[in-house]
């Protein structure tokens, strides 16, 4: 169970950084890293590039995802930027644009 | 008007959380409460309250309606209801809110203004920018300069619809209406950056129910007083 | 003042000058000047202080204007209004006290602040 919520009429401008799950359901502009999962809700708006674990997005990204695990796309979910996972999911209904690179060696 | 017991209990819809791991570092802003067990450094702009659990860390210039801190702030806040450090808080910066308590077992160096002219009672000393000047002691740092000037006189309070009634509480005009003045860096702030906000609506309830009111009416914009707080200046030193 | 015992100044009284002395001391009335005092100052609510004051522990129901330099403790009541710097190991401001000025305390910080 994820520790911080970033609630959604909070906007954060600058970095967020830590070892435990984030929740976001409002605005992050800047960068994010983690060291455990990260999750962009529906409400979710995030304008950053985000190095973390895994990361579960179902609101909107722009930016570069770097996950040592696995990113995953959700539904409806709105993401631009590149994606470099060694395990990627992109349901149906999802929505990405840009590079996604699944290098074998990240495994 | 909320302390910390009323408070903690009510409002824990839209709460947000920053655990103790994480570092938020930047500018946030929001109009729900928010709990910080973690630590924020920046600027923190809130609607509504901010509480610093004891293992929470912040440091940075906040203006919010309420704040309970429990843990570390350094850096000021400008609350338009209430500031309470609890037995645990520890604060180094200037407060300045209607309602202000310290409890015992708190710790906290800085200026404490409650801009609340009772009558009769020195009020010469209120109007606004008067009250810099008294912070010509040593300790002050070069920020401090901007301020007064930058403070607009309280009588046209422009920004914040505030009910008809009081005069505009303090934080909201000064903070629309301040010129972007160079941006100070943090750890570098004055004590006395803190200008005198208009003499205030008198009783300290009263200041509550329309503050909240107020809050309710219309969350204070977030930019402005954001941009406001950061020049502001976060810190005092600490060395004194 | 009274060395030892404690001393009181009653309502009617209106001191102007310094008040220097080792017992504990309430004031009802009014005292202008400075006070000094080795133990415990107690400011009723009817008292009005306008003075530098040194007491080792002081508590204020009245009013105040002027500098504090307390050797143990500052207690700011709910009925209390005070202007001044305030210099104490521990200060307390109940909710509904009035109080603007400066203060001082040792604020034991994280070391990475």
């Amino acid at each position: 169970m994820a520790n911080t919520v970033i609630g959604s009429s909070i906007v954060i401008d600058g970095e967020i950084s830590g070892d435990e799950d984030l929740v976001i359901q409002g605005t992050v502009k800047g960068k994010i890293s983690l060291k455990e999962s990260l999750y962009v809700e529906g409400s979710g708006v995030v304008e950053a590039d985000i190095e973390t674990q895994n990361v579960e997005i179902a609101g909107r990204v722009t930016g570069n995802i770097v996950a040592s695990d696995k990113v995953e796309l959700k539904t409806d979910c709105r993401v631009v930027g590149d994606i470099k996972a060694p395990r990627i999911l992109i349901a149906d209904g999802a929505s990405f644009k840009g590079n996604v690179d699944m290098d074998m060696k990240e495994r | 008007m909320a302390t910390a017991k009323e408070l903690s209990a009510s409002n824990n819809v839209d709460n947000t959380v920053v655990g103790p791991s994480i570092l938020i570092s930047g500018r946030l802003t929001g109009d729900e409460d928010l709990t910080v067990r973690g630590r924020v450094e920046g600027e923190l702009t809130l609607s509504r309250t901010l509480i610093v659990e004891p293992s929470g860390v912040v440091k940075a210039n906040v203006a919010v309606r309420n704040a309970i801190v429990s843990g570390v702030v350094v850096g000021n806040i400008n609350a338009t209801e209430s500031v309470e450090l609890t037995r645990e808080g520890r604060m180094v910066g200037d407060i300045r809110a209607p309602r202000v308590i310290i409890v015992d077992g708190a710790s906290f160096r800085g200026r404490v203004d409650m801009g609340d002219v009772e009558p009769g009672r020195l009020p010469a000393e209120r109007p606004a920018v008067v009250r810099p000047t008294a912070v010509s002691r040593p300790s002050v740092t070069p920020a401090r300069p901007t301020i007064p000037a930058a403070r607009p006189t309280p009588p046209p309070p422009p920004s914040r619809p505030t009910p008809p009634p009081p005069p505009a509480r303090p934080s909201a005009p000064a903070a629309t209406t301040r010129p972007s003045a160079p941006i100070t860096r943090p750890g570098l702030g004055g004590l006395g950056s803190k200008p005198l906000p208009p003499p205030p609506p008198t009783r300290v309830e009263r200041a509550e129910s329309q503050a909240e009111q107020a809050g309710a009416a219309e969350p204070p914009t977030p930019v402005l007083v954001g941009a406001g707080a950061k020049k502001k200046v976060v810190v005092k030193k600490k060395t004194r | 003042m009274a060395t030892g015992e404690t001393g009181i100044i009653g309502k009617g009284i209106v001191i102007k000058g310094n008040l220097t002395g080792g017992g504990d001391l309430v004031i009802e009335g009014r005292v202008e000047g400075q006070i000094a005092l080795k133990n415990h100052l107690t400011i009723e609510s009817t008292g009005k202080v306008q003075a530098d004051i040194r007491a080792e522990e002081l508590t204020i129901n009245g009013e105040a204007s002027g500098n504090i330099d307390a050797s143990s403790r500052v207690a700011i009541n709910a009925s209390a209004k005070v202007a001044g710097d305030i210099k104490a190991p521990r200060v307390v401001i109940e909710d509904g006290a009035v109080f603007n000025g400066s203060i001082e305390m040792d604020v034991r910080l994280p070391d990475d602040i």
